[in-house]
């Protein structure tokens, strides 16, 4: 039973009719409408483009052209000197933003699977949002990755492939798990996302004409909504929904692995893995509520299908998770200061006292101390503006806490002669920007081609839920349909 | 060759030299050329893979370090130290590493040739043209060589060429000679030991050195040298170091004390010093009375109680060593502080000897002074020099501007340069006949200081000259037309060194000429097997000596302390890897710094890296601040070395030059006194990042005010 | 095809205590006069990056002298200079974090290989030194325009190019570089040893910042032949290595203090 009516107030026997109105407006599961009109909402949706949508992608595709390849092909010409890395920084922003968009990518998994596992019905209508968000995150983490590396054009070298001169992978090294982790997330993340695809891409199939038919009719797959199909696809979404999410803890556990597994101080700690997975969620559910709010107020038909009862329950989620994100910080620091080693006290000092300090104080109030202030309010986290921006301010804090953990503590190390010369601004920032214009691109585009909304799985709901009624008293029943 | 040096030897310790089996060969007696070869037809000695090794003579300074380059297919690959030339004995210094980078530097002069003075680029001649502009100039007469203290064997014929002519002796300079103070150094020499000889001091076997600025291990005299001595010192009983000078040099750090002295009473020092220890040891030496210890304390700032102890330190040792350098003889009291200096060595006989005679030429060849440069500008602005030469010397950045040489050369009629590189002075003159660079070079050169044996190191070309010019002797010669009885600079080098042919005490013997010759190739030179060093009379010092604290020049608050920057010294700004060298002490690269005490600069509101006016009467500068933790707060210091208005793309515009604010005062040596000069220096709203090695974060800590 | 051989885990990034090759350094001689790094730098072919790029930790020495100050005026001090390039270490942090197998364990020489056609340049190598002595080639310094001038035709000409040592490769942007103990000179003196039926001994080689240092602070030899002076040095009661506490197994020993009291 996810979603219960005891919160409401309790009213006078005059008010049970308007308490059940209030239930349907608030949930909408219990807002039922006829199918054939919920599949004409969302293709109208996603039909329906202003220039106002082609103006902004085209300024996408601006940026994206200029920031992120003009930018990044003038640095794989010109030699990394062009970017902020040097002795002994020699990871800096370029891993600062893989990870920042690896975490992003995690709350897709995160709300689809998890929640999916866990029958939480609130999900219904912005998991396809949410997996989108994976699959293109992780588009933009390897962008950053490979823009990463001294020689780009010999990135195939890290798959493991037989050829002729017999070389071959280190498996020993974690940056080659990190590959392969993030390679079979890529996969499963994205079969993942094409699964529950399929019944909706039929249904735009049916309901359109000229090239998008073709185009349904072939990602389709000759969808018929049959009863055997049906079946096969609640096994196989039920099978990925419980297989993936090892994945995803271990994508982000293997991550932190690159930095947990080094030789440095600050960096050689035990509990990197649960902490960067946690890191992961909170900069990713913040990000898709992000999402999720920017599609409520700019796309057609959105109003229906997304309401304030999932603002709700995504804060919170964010503040859950916030929790756990501060304990995980306290947990870290406590155990490194307390370990007392001179140079992680260093670090810790430097953190603090550096000229990065404004950014360690500035990750600890957006991740933890707006949250908390601001997300046990449920009127304040039920407003679109309040939650985007402590979203915005989440994301903010953990781009800042890779930061600290990267190229700021990178400054240190074990020889103070050879400690950081400073952190400046280089071409990571321009491609930065053009990733995150990739990643709204991306999914401008994507919401003109499929169904953002996954109708069926919000049918679905709908049909299991219905409102009876115990003498005066509406009570939402719930039917299980597996 | 000798009876009992057989080639079988020869080849034994010539693959002991260097680090790979090395073998030394020289051109053959026949030839004195490298003639580049087409590969079809290749000298036997130029294998494919296989490298060939040349003996040569450093010239990156004067201290005729032997070194031993690798050639790969014509190509000078890498120098190393000569390991048979007792100067080096086969080490190096950075700045000889890094030769390859002037022969190889894309900014030398590749064709003789002409222009207005001051343009930057030269319209080319061909070379009969350049020796008929040389011969005219040389029967014109009244003309003047300006020389540079490397090499030798160009300012021995150019003396015997002036005399021929009859015309004023050459003058060689350097700016290292400035710094060292040579001039004062050899007369305080003759004042106390009754001879003006270049100096040995035997570090290797001292047990106490008192260092009175002398930055043995930077460039002063011969730093190869004094580094395998003092390595030596430290490796045998480890003797005890202490440096006197009021800002830490290299020498200081390696030092066990630092005295930072006032500058200008290093001479009083000594002389209390020696007061107290004469004292302790029952002496009566009449020199030291004179002084008073408590106002030299007093005067210095070094507390009396310091002077005791290290002055029992000093009776107790068994062979102390008392080494003047550069700045405190630069003083307008240099000469008596130098005498003062030197005076503290008549402790004991076995800490200072007098250099063995050179192989060649032991006449004179000490650098001109200062004052004798003032003279030569004297004669050029009276229009008494017609003709100026200027070879391997850079006068319109070396001297002080104040003495006026720039002036002075727009009043002579016609300027020729020899220079390899555009330098200041090759722009302002009116030709400019590149010679070849040192490694393309023939030569000797002798060594002033720094080993024991009679020595003369012998240069020649590694590789053919890589460009259209010309060695200047060649040029000289073929324009004097038969004035010497010379065929060419080989056949000069060859006649001077005849008179080693048959010397008893040689490394190599020779019966003639030719075998003579190629050994001397081979190995680099010629040297005795034993070291003819002598020991000086005993120091005269029956009289009181006197020091008077130097009069103060300028009306700023800052002592100037300008030195030789250790890794570019005077000429090596035109190397790109010189310049990336980080500083020893600073670790700054690629430009000038002002260092200063980080309480002064507290007190003056100066960060790392704001810009500062540097004001002294003669000039003016402006110049980054370096917060330096191991300098008076009363001294300020530049180094030498930066600060090139021309010198190729890696030199020009690159720092400043502190000979800008240095004056034209003289001690009575006739050396600079630019010791005691006092510079204001005024906070400008400029800041120019220094780019160093260290991480300020790291060295200077965390809690370190942000920029 | 053969599949390739994949080490052991653990055990091959590990050897035997003595090593092959190793370095004495005696900071109570080095002046700190950078002698070594011109070497080092003239025979290995190391690029100079120029004012911008070197304030800028782009330094490429393959060596540096470090100092630290201790102290205030007028008592300060500074540290002894030690000169600090790739320790060669046995159990070497940087081989077993690269994803290509780039920076591995050479058996015969028992060095620390960088394999720079290999190179990706993912950099996580240096991240993991502990002692800070990779440097990467952050850009084609070597062929920057800058240091050309232009031929009769206009096409570049690098007269610095004449200097390059034939026995190390040069360099191109986006690979990782360090000291390789001047394996080109070992092994000329291998193939010397080998051509005259000998092994190598002690003496046969010396890197160029050995060979240059005119204190003759830096002593290079054989490690496995007690009898040789590093041997010696490395077990002297001075002898200390860089941060030993990590188990690296470093090839380089540091003589630390004065070898006898001092006299005051």
């Amino acid at each position: 039973m996810a979603i219960s009516a005891s919160a409401l107030p309790r009213a006078h026997a005059e008010e049970h009719l308007d308490h059940e109105a209030e239930l349907r407006k608030e949930h909408l599961m219990l807002d039922p409408r006829p199918r054939g009109e919920m599949n004409a909402m969302v293709m109208e949706s996603m039909l329906t483009t202003s220039w106002k949508f082609w103006a902004i992608a085209a300024l996408m595709a601006l940026i994206v052209a200029v920031g992120l390849f003009g930018a990044w092909g003038y640095m794989i010409s010109e030699g990394l000197y062009v970017a902020t890395v040097n002795r002994p920084m020699y990871w800096s922003y370029f891993l600062v933003h893989t990870v920042f968009w690896i975490g992003i990518s995690h709350a897709g998994t995160f709300v689809s699977a998890l929640l999916r596992v866990f029958k939480a019905e609130f999900r219904r209508p912005f998991t396809r949002a949410a997996e989108l968000m994976t699959t293109f995150g992780l588009v933009q983490a390897g962008i950053h990755i490979f823009a990463h590396m001294g020689r780009v054009w010999l990135t195939y070298w890290m798959f493991p492939f037989p050829n002729q001169r017999q070389l071959w992978t280190n498996f020993h090294s974690p940056l080659m798990w990190d590959f392969l982790a993030i390679n079979t997330y890529l996969l499963s993340s994205t079969m993942y996302l094409f699964l529950p695809l399929i019944p909706d891409l039929a249904m735009a199939r049916d309901r359109s004409t000229g090239w998008r038919k073709t185009f349904y009719r072939i990602l389709a797959l000759g969808w018929r909504g049959t009863e055997a199909e049906w079946t096969h696809l609640r096994i196989a979404l039920n099978i990925f929904a419980f297989a993936i999410l090892p994945v995803m803890f271990s994508v982000h556990t293997i991550v932190s692995w690159d930095f947990a597994a080094a030789m440095r101080p600050g960096w050689s700690s035990t509990i990197f893995g649960p902490y960067f997975v946690v890191g992961a969620l909170q900069s990713g559910v913040s990000a898709v509520a992000m999402v999720v709010i920017t599609l409520r107020y700019t796309m057609k038909n959105m109003d229906y299908f997304i309401r304030k009862e999932h603002f709700d329950a995504l804060g919170k989620l964010m503040l859950v998770i916030s929790m756990a994100w501060a304990y995980f910080f306290f947990n870290d620091y406590m155990v490194q200061w307390y370990g007392g080693d001179k140079w992680t006290d260093a670090l810790l000092h430097f953190h603090e006292a550096g000229p990065a300090g404004w950014v360690w104080l500035m990750m600890l109030i957006t991740n933890i101390a707006i949250p908390w202030l601001v997300l046990w309010n449920k009127n304040w986290r039920r407003n679109p503006w309040i939650l985007f921006t402590v979203g915005l301010l989440a994301n903010v804090g953990m781009w800042a806490e890779r930061f600290i953990i990267i190229p700021v503590s990178l400054q240190i190390n074990r020889m103070p002669f050879m400690w950081g010369q400073g952190i400046k601004f280089g071409v990571e920032i321009p491609i930065f920007i053009g990733s995150i214009a990739f990643f709204i691109l991306l999914y401008m585009i994507a919401s003109r081609l499929i169904p953002l909304v996954p109708v069926w799985e919000v049918q679905e709901g709908q049909m299991a839920h219905s409102i009876r009624k115990y003498g005066k008293e509406p009570v939402v029943s719930v039917a299980d349909l597996e | 060759m000798t009876d009992n040096f057989s080639r079988r030897d020869f080849l034994k310790l010539a693959g002991l030299g260097a680090a790979t089996a090395t073998i030394l060969t020289g051109c053959g007696p026949a030839s004195r050329y490298v003639v580049r070869e087409p590969y079809t037809k290749m000298p036997e000695y130029t294998y494919n893979g296989q490298s060939t090794f040349y003996a040569t003579t450093c010239r990156e300074c004067a201290a005729a370090c032997g070194l031993v380059i690798r050639t790969h297919q014509g190509r000078a690959i890498k120098a190393e130290g000569n390991p048979y030339n007792p100067v080096n004995l086969g080490k190096t210094c950075a700045r000889g590493q890094a030769s390859l980078q002037g022969l190889y530097n894309p900014d030398r002069i590749q064709n003789p040739g002409q222009h207005k003075r001051g343009e930057k680029t030269f319209t080319d001649m061909d070379w009969d043209a350049a020796i008929g502009v040389v011969g005219k100039a040389l029967a014109g007469g009244d003309f003047a060589f300006l020389l540079g203290t490397a090499p030798d064997h160009l300012f021995d014929l150019a003396g015997e060429l002036s005399k021929a002519y009859a015309a004023a002796a050459p003058l060689r300079f350097s700016a290292l000679a400035v710094f060292e103070a040579r001039a004062t150094l050899g007369e305080a020499a003759r004042a106390i030991f009754g001879k003006p000889d270049n100096l040995f001091f035997d570090l290797s076997n001292a047990d106490l050195v008192f260092s009175f600025g002398a930055n043995f291990l930077e460039t002063w005299l011969s730093p190869v040298a004094y580094t395998r001595e003092f390595a030596n010192m430290r490796r045998a009983k480890r003797g005890y170091l202490v440096q006197f000078e009021p800002r830490m040099s290299q020498t200081a750090a390696k030092a066990d004390e630092w005295i930072p002295v006032r500058p200008g009473t290093e001479g009083l020092v000594a002389l209390a010093l020696g007061k107290l220890a004469a004292e302790i040891k029952g002496k009566v030496l009449p020199a030291f009375n004179g002084v008073d210890v408590a106002a030299v304390a007093e005067a210095s700032g070094v507390e009396q109680a310091t002077l005791e102890r290290l002055a029992q330190l000093f009776a107790a040792a068994e062979r102390p060593v008392a080494l003047p350098g550069g700045a405190p003889l630069a003083q307008s009291n240099g000469l008596e502080a130098g005498k003062a200096i030197l005076a503290l060595n008549a402790f004991t006989s076995g800490g200072v000897y007098l250099t063995a005679p050179a192989a060649v030429n032991d006449a004179y060849h000490r650098p001109a002074s200062l004052k004798e440069m003032a003279a030569l500008i004297e004669r050029m602005n009276a229009g008494k020099i017609k003709t100026l030469f200027v070879h391997g010397v850079n006068p319109l950045f070396e001297l002080p501007r104040a003495l006026g040489f720039r002036e002075a050369l727009e009043k002579v009629p016609t300027v020729i340069s020899f220079a390899s590189f555009p330098d200041e002075t090759a722009l302002a003159a009116d030709y400019v006949f590149p010679d070849h660079t040192g490694l393309e070079s023939w030569g000797y050169q002798r060594a002033a200081t720094g080993a024991g044996q009679t020595l003369i190191s012998g240069a020649q070309p590694v590789i053919a000259p890589f460009y259209n010019t010309r060695a200047t002797a060649d040029v000289l010669l073929a324009a004097s037309a038969g004035k010497l009885p010379y065929a060419d600079e080989v056949a000069f080098v060859q006649a001077q060194v005849t008179g080693l042919i048959g010397a008893a005490d040689g490394f190599f013997g020779a019966g003639d000429l030719p075998s003579f010759w190629a050994q001397f190739q081979q190995f680099g030179g010629w040297w005795t097997n034993d070291a003819k060093l002598s020991v000086p009379e005993t120091p005269l010092l029956d009289k009181a000596l006197q020091v008077e604290a130097p009069p103060v020049q300028g009306e700023g608050e800052f002592y100037l302390h300008v030195f030789p920057s250790p890794i570019l010294a005077e000429a090596g700004a035109n190397k790109p890897w010189l310049q990336e060298i980080p500083d020893p002490m600073t670790t700054v690269m690629w430009n000038s710094w002002l260092e200063m005490n980080p309480v002064t600069a507290d007190e003056l509101g100066l960060l790392d890296d704001d810009v500062v006016q540097v004001i002294s009467p003669f000039g003016m500068l402006e110049v980054s601040v370096y917060r330096y933790p191991a300098i008076r707060p009363d001294t300020v210091a530049i180094p030498f070395g930066q600060g090139h208005t021309a010198y190729g793309r890696y030199a020009e515009g690159r720092g400043v030059n502190p000979a800008d604010l240095l004056g034209g005062d003289f001690n009575s040596a006739g050396d600079l006194a630019f010791s005691g000069l006092k510079v204001q220096i005024k906070k400008t709203d400029k800041k120019q990042t220094l780019s160093r090695l260290e991480s300020k974060l790291g060295v200077y800590g965390i809690g370190e005010k942000k920029e | 095809m053969s599949s390739p051989k994949i080490p052991e885990f653990k055990a091959e990034w590990k050897e035997g205590e003595a090593g092959r090759w190793g370095l004495a350094i005696d900071m109570d001689l080095c002046t700190g006069c950078q002698a070594c790094v011109a070497a080092c730098s003239m025979e290995n072919n190391v690029p100079f990056v120029g004012e911008k790029e070197s304030g800028y930790g782009r330094q490429m020495a393959w060596m540096r002298v470090e100092r630290l100050w201790e102290g205030q005026y007028p008592e300060v001090k500074t540290t002894p200079f030690q000169p600090v390039m790739c320790q060669q270490c046995g159990s070497a942090p940087c081989e077993p974090v690269c994803p290509v197998f780039a920076t591995v364990h050479a058996e015969a020489e028992q060095l620390n290989l960088q394999v720079y056609n290999r190179c990706v340049g993912t950099r996580y190598c240096a991240n993991n030194c502990p002692y800070v002595v990779r440097v990467f080639n952050w850009a084609d310094f070597a062929i920057n325009p800058i240091h050309a001038n232009p031929d009769k035709d206009g096409k570049l000409v690098f007269p610095l190019h004449n200097q390059f040592n034939p026995d190390v490769t040069v360099r191109r942007r986006g690979v990782m570089e360090k000291c390789t103990f001047c394996i080109q000179r070992i092994h000329k003196a291998e193939d010397q040893a080998k051509s005259e039926n000998r092994e190598v001994v002690d003496g046969d080689v010396t890197p160029a910042c050995a060979q240059a240092c005119p204190a003759d602070a830096i002593i290079f030899g054989r490690l496995d032949d007690p009898q040789s002076r590093v041997s010696k040095l490395s077990q002297d009661k001075r002898a200390v290595h860089l941060l030993e506490e990590l188990g690296t197994q470093p090839r380089v020993s540091y003589l630390s203090g004065g070898s006898h009291g001092n006299l005051g």
